[in-house]
């Protein structure tokens, strides 16, 4: 057969040519036909449609208002809920605190709530390895009883000493208050803080005030602030407020803005957005601030009448034998001039002529202290002396000064119980030799624990209890406490979240989250007027964890006897509900708040205000749902009675401290000077001394707003607002100067080891032009080793390699200057 | 800026570096608004995505008298430029007609099922402001933490893979203040009835929102201060985000310069 003149046989046989044909015009006729595009979309459309692609759940929406917990700042929120689910966390605008605005760990809060890879989803015993994370569930009956009976065999065998608490809660709250009672009617006097900020303050208006109460700032009428290193847009003090009066700050018409003067060695946020960055060398800020006052005296700029009236120890004084003294002005005149002080702090002789006239000249100066985010403890020295500035300017408790007031009044727990076996206890030295005749301002002193343990393998330690803290990363003590934990027979950790020192435990007794439970807020970091926050439920608990004030509760009741005795309450909301009693009892408390009149404008007034609830149940009601409590004050012309110190002045001498160094050896309280001077605000090298010629450089850490650098994680969302110049995969960057770089032959992104006596770790270069010549500056909060995928192994703690020391004094860790010395990594 | 040919409102915003702090709120604020996801490796910038960005800049000067500052950076909703035609980068190229610019808000949208993922836009756009998802949303981390899905918000679709995403000026609020109004039997918005989850986070008021064509609204004068600017305005692709400072140095590095092309702001004009 043929067809078109050719046989049928040769067009259909399997050749070359016809094989190309047909592939080819399949090819082209598939390409025409929908058929590949369809499947290609289907195909699209299916993947896009995988089961796991999540389609959040639809409700009603709802508000909830509470308070944050993340830090001691304190700010209101507002969590937006769809259904049972919180959405996102919204800054409330009826809140005195924080007008609005967050920071962004406030703002990321959800993370920490929802994250279960960081979380504990229910008591848990340790079954792996000591820091491995394995774990096993058990009951809450088995958790609290295996504490028990463990206190109980302690307490029976007199070795009730042997039990330790460490608190990271903030100071006055209600849960450091039960931490606190249980552990004194169980017999142990060995309760301890993290050393924080709130120690530092407490000595400082102990020794120069005579009081107890927290120490306040009102920047908001302030007109020219000058900060000793206090990172205002770094989260100092509570961020939401602190950020809202940056904003009121820059608003304000040009002629009469606020001035903001900020003390620091590097460029950070607040330095760089600063009127003037006067940056001395770390850790003479104490040399720079009497140099300020030397020129204040010298050119009479100071508040005479303030002086002579209301203050002890600046003129020259006669002591009781009749002998004259040399008062702080004279010693000041002598010791600190500008010449002087600009060859310690490398500030140049006029910045600090200048800067001196200016503070003085300015309407309502403000000299503010405490370094980086305000959290961690800082230097008694510098803070008497920040503190001498502003009694120099007379601005206490006025609008636009320090106010130093009594703490919340809240009330005490009814009394406790104590049986022999804790009367007995309690008579015996700290572990810590806190509050002894030779450390009596002190709570906790971290760092003898670690001499005593380093001297004695011993430990004394038999159960450590660990609430709201996480030691084992946040100690800046070049681990340790870490090695401490490791020989502690048995730690039992009360934290939400799988942290470094949770791992580390044998029980976990897991916490809610800040937005699981009820808990109160003493007064905000720095808030110029006493407020008191409550924290809601916002949703019912994910998991099986416990309020740690109820477990606490459960705890003594099991323990019973006395114990159980001086725990008789219902639930831990009884035992808030029995504190606020002396809230209600004051007049002029509120628990509204109308944005549109800011407290910090009230502060001109006078006059008395009513309180806006009937009694205590009515005010309890109004806390359980607006969570706020608070008590505008009015200005307080009068400051007689102000001081409670031994001659009610303000001490520029403090007799306390004179009194501390009589009862003790000198040398332990880190006072190198002699004479009067050394009760007195003074410079001394502070920073432990190094052989130079080994470690010629020196570490400093620095925080940052975006990235949790204390005993919380990090929510993931944070990891975001890093620059990849601060942490690239898993390496974080040390920041040096160009010039220091040239010295090292170090260049951009190159690999080093930083060394100090304690250890060294390895992170990357950051050529900073911003940062000192001669200095290495590390972030916090990076070199978790525990958590999740988000936050595990990433960057290196600066805390690892920090020498420590002592800070003269307060007795804490010296954590922001350490020798160090750089060694290049080849690869 | 001269007058706009369109009608209609026209949403923008001024961000005043002076009071801008660089904490990164918006950015966080922004990511939990908008479902944004988040991988366990967020240093690697070309991957990970932020509808709100914030860039670090320095003054280059030499220790002590160096300065840092940021440009918070979303979608720079580029308008048309007012000469007729042309419209904003990334519209004019989408070949799918997935994002879009709104005459009646100004609005530059992105219509995820619509996007076919092939990345013109993300070429196209200036400012770097849009991010393309390389896994799917939610469930590329679910392996690592499970459970944070749970905060999700159902007035924001989670992106799946292949897609193109980038800030909306939250629109999902504007919906939200439209209906209340609607129902409230009104036609018209009250100036701060739609803002953006950024504007409402930052603590510091750096941020204004409003209507650009309103000239009650705030944005409206802050727009014509002296101090105003936007990023790289020679690109003719007129941004409807403002920016305020009043250094120079700031000002200088929104866009690039020849020599001698930079005109300082005198320094009594800044605070007017």
């Amino acid at each position: 057969m043929k067809v078109n003149g050719k046989n049928i046989t040769e067009i259909l046989a399997i050749n070359r040519r016809n094989f190309i044909k047909f592939a080819v015009g399949g090819a082209v006729g598939t390409g025409l036909s929908p058929l590949p595009w369809k499947l290609l979309d289907d195909t699209a459309i299916f993947t896009q449609n995988f089961p796991w692609v999540s389609v959040p759940e639809v409700g009603e929406f709802s508000f909830v208002k509470s308070v944050c917990a993340l830090c001691p700042g304190g700010c209101g929120i507002e969590v937006r809920k769809v259904g049972e689910r919180a959405v996102k966390i919204e800054g409330r605008t009826d809140y005195p605190v924080n007008p609005g605005g967050l920071c962004p760990l406030g703002m990321g809060g959800l993370q920490l709530l929802y994250n279960e890879g960081n979380r504990f989803t229910g008591p848990m015993k340790r079954i792996g390895p000591r820091g491995s994370g394995k774990f096993i569930d058990i009951t809450w009956e088995e958790a609290i009883e295996t504490v028990a009976n463990r206190l109980t065999d302690l307490r029976n065998k007199g070795n009730a000493g042997s039990i330790v608490a460490v608190d990271g809660n903030p100071m006055g709250s209600t849960i450091s208050t039960m931490i606190e009672r249980l552990l004194k009617v169980i017999g142990s006097p060995n309760y301890m803080r993290i050393p924080s900020s709130e120690d530092t303050n407490q000595i400082v208006t102990n020794i120069m005030y005579g009081k107890t109460g927290p120490v306040t700032y009102d920047l908001e009428n302030a007109d020219y602030i000058l900060s000793f290193g206090s990172g205002f847009l770094e989260g100092w003090g509570s961020p939401g407020r602190v950020l809202n009066a940056w904003g009121l700050w820059k608003s304000s018409p040009l002629k009469d803005r606020v001035k903001i003067v900020q003390i620091e060695s590097r460029a950070s946020n607040t330095a760089s957005k600063a009127d003037k960055w006067i940056a001395p060398v770390p850790g003479t800020e104490t040399a720079l601030a009497l140099g300020l006052a030397h020129v204040m005296i010298k050119e009479e700029l100071c508040n005479s009448a303030f002086l002579n009236e209301h203050c002890f120890g600046f003129s020259d004084w006669k002591s009781t034998d009749g002998q004259t003294r040399t008062g702080f002005r004279d010693y000041v005149l002598k010791e600190y001039s500008p010449e002087k002080v600009s060859a310690i702090t490398k500030v140049k002789v006029e910045d600090i002529v200048s800067t001196a006239r200016d503070f003085a000249g300015a309407k309502s100066p403000l000299a503010v202290c405490g370094r980086g985010k305000g959290m961690l403890n800082g230097s008694v020295l510098e803070f008497m002396s920040v503190h001498a500035l502003n009694a120099l300017t007379g601005n206490l408790n006025r609008p636009g000064g320090i106010y130093i007031h009594d703490p919340l009044p809240l009330s005490p727990l009814a009394d406790m119980e104590t049986d022999d076996i804790a009367k007995i206890g309690l008579r015996k030295e700290r572990l810590d030799n806190a509050g002894s005749d030779i450390n009596p301002i002190h709570h906790s002193l971290f760092g003898n624990l670690s001499d005593r343990f380093s001297k004695n393998s011993q430990p004394k330690v038999d159960t450590m209890l660990i609430f709201s803290a996480n030691p084992a990363f946040t100690l800046p003590d070049g681990g340790e406490f870490r090695h401490i934990m490791s020989k502690v027979p048995f730690i039992v950790s009360f934290s939400p979240y799988r942290d470094e020192s949770a791992l580390m435990a044998d029980l976990v007794l897991p916490d809610h989250t800040y937005l699981e439970k009820i808990d109160d807020i003493v007064w905000p970091a720095g808030i110029q007027y006493p407020v008191y926050g409550l924290t809601q439920p916002v949703i019912d608990p994910l998991y099986d964890t416990k309020n740690s004030g109820d477990v606490i509760i459960r705890i003594a009741n099991k323990i019973g006897g006395t114990v159980g005795r001086s725990f008789p309450w219902r639930n831990y909301e009884t035992v808030l509900k029995e504190r606020i009693k002396g809230l209600a009892e004051v007049k002029g408390g509120l628990t509204e708040f109308d944005n549109s009149v800011p407290v910090w404008k009230q502060m001109q007034k006078s006059g008395t205000i009513e309180s806006d609830y009937r009694d205590l149940d009515d005010l309890w009601k109004r806390l359980k749902s607006g969570g706020l409590w608070y008590r505008p004050v009015f200005n307080q012309e009068n400051i007689e009675g102000l001081f409670a110190t031994e001659t009610g002045k303000f001490e520029f001498y403090s007799n306390k401290i004179k009194d501390i160094i009589l009862a003790s050896n000198q040398k332990d309280t880190g006072i190198t000077v002699t004479g009067d001077e050394a009760a007195m605000p003074h410079f001394e090298h502070s920073a432990p001394e190094e052989d130079t010629h080994m470690y010629p450089l020196k570490m400093v850490p620095y925080e940052l707003i975006n990235l949790s650098s204390g005993w919380l994680p990090n929510p993931p969302y944070l990891n975001k607002t890093i620059f990849d110049n601060q942490l690239l995969k898993d390496e974080s960057f040390a920041e040096i100067n160009p010039r220091t770089a040239v010295e090292h032959d170090l260049k951009q992104g190159d690999r080093v080891q930083i060394e100090s006596k304690k250890g060294k770790i390895q992170a990357r270069i950051n050529i900073f032009e911003g940062a000192m010549p001669g200095i290495v500056y590390l972030p916090m909060g990076f070199g978790h080793t525990a958590y999740d995928d988000f936050t595990r192994g990433k960057g290196v703690n600066p805390n690892d390699i920090i020498v420590g020391g002592k800070d003269p004094i307060s007795g804490h860790p010296v954590w922001w200057n350490t020798s160090v010395r750089l060694i290049k990594v080849l690869i | 800026m001269e007058e706009k040919k369109s009608h209609g409102n026209s949403y923008g915003m001024v961000i005043d570096l002076d009071k801008c702090t660089g904490c990164g709120t918006c950015m966080v604020a922004c990511a939990t608004e908008n479902n944004v996801t988040v991988r366990s490796d967020e240093s690697d910038k070309e991957r990970c995505i932020t509808w709100m960005q914030l860039y670090k800049i320095d003054n280059g000067k030499p220790f002590p008298d160096t300065e840092v500052s940021y440009f918070p950076r979303p979608c720079m909703h580029c308008d048309e430029d007012g000469r007729g035609g042309h419209h904003s980068p990334c519209v004019s190229v989408c070949p799918v007609t997935a994002t879009t610019i709104d005459h009646n808000t100004g609005i530059v949208s992105q219509i995820y099922t619509r996007c076919v993922g092939c990345r013109y836009c993300q070429a196209a756009c200036p400012y770097h402001a849009r991010y393309f998802n390389w896994w799917d949303g939610y469930s590329y981390f679910k392996p690592f933490a499970k459970g944070m899905e749970r905060s999700l918000s159902p007035e924001v679709s989670p992106r799946m893979r292949g897609v193109v995403e980038k800030c909306t000026f939250c629109h999902h609020r504007l919906m939200r203040a439209k209906n209340q109004a609607y129902a409230e039997g009104r036609r018209e918005l009250k100036e701060d009835e739609y803002i953006t989850a950024c504007t409402e986070a930052c603590p510091a008021q750096a941020i204004t929102f409003g209507d650009l064509n309103n000239p009650e609204h705030k944005v409206h004068k802050l727009a014509k201060n002296g101090n105003a600017f936007r990023l790289l305005e020679k690109l003719q692709t007129k941004p409807k985000v403002y920016y305020m400072s009043s250094k120079d140095w700031i000002r200088k590095l929104a866009d690039n310069y020849l020599p001698d092309q930079f005109k300082p702001v005198l320094k009594n004009r800044s605070g007017e």
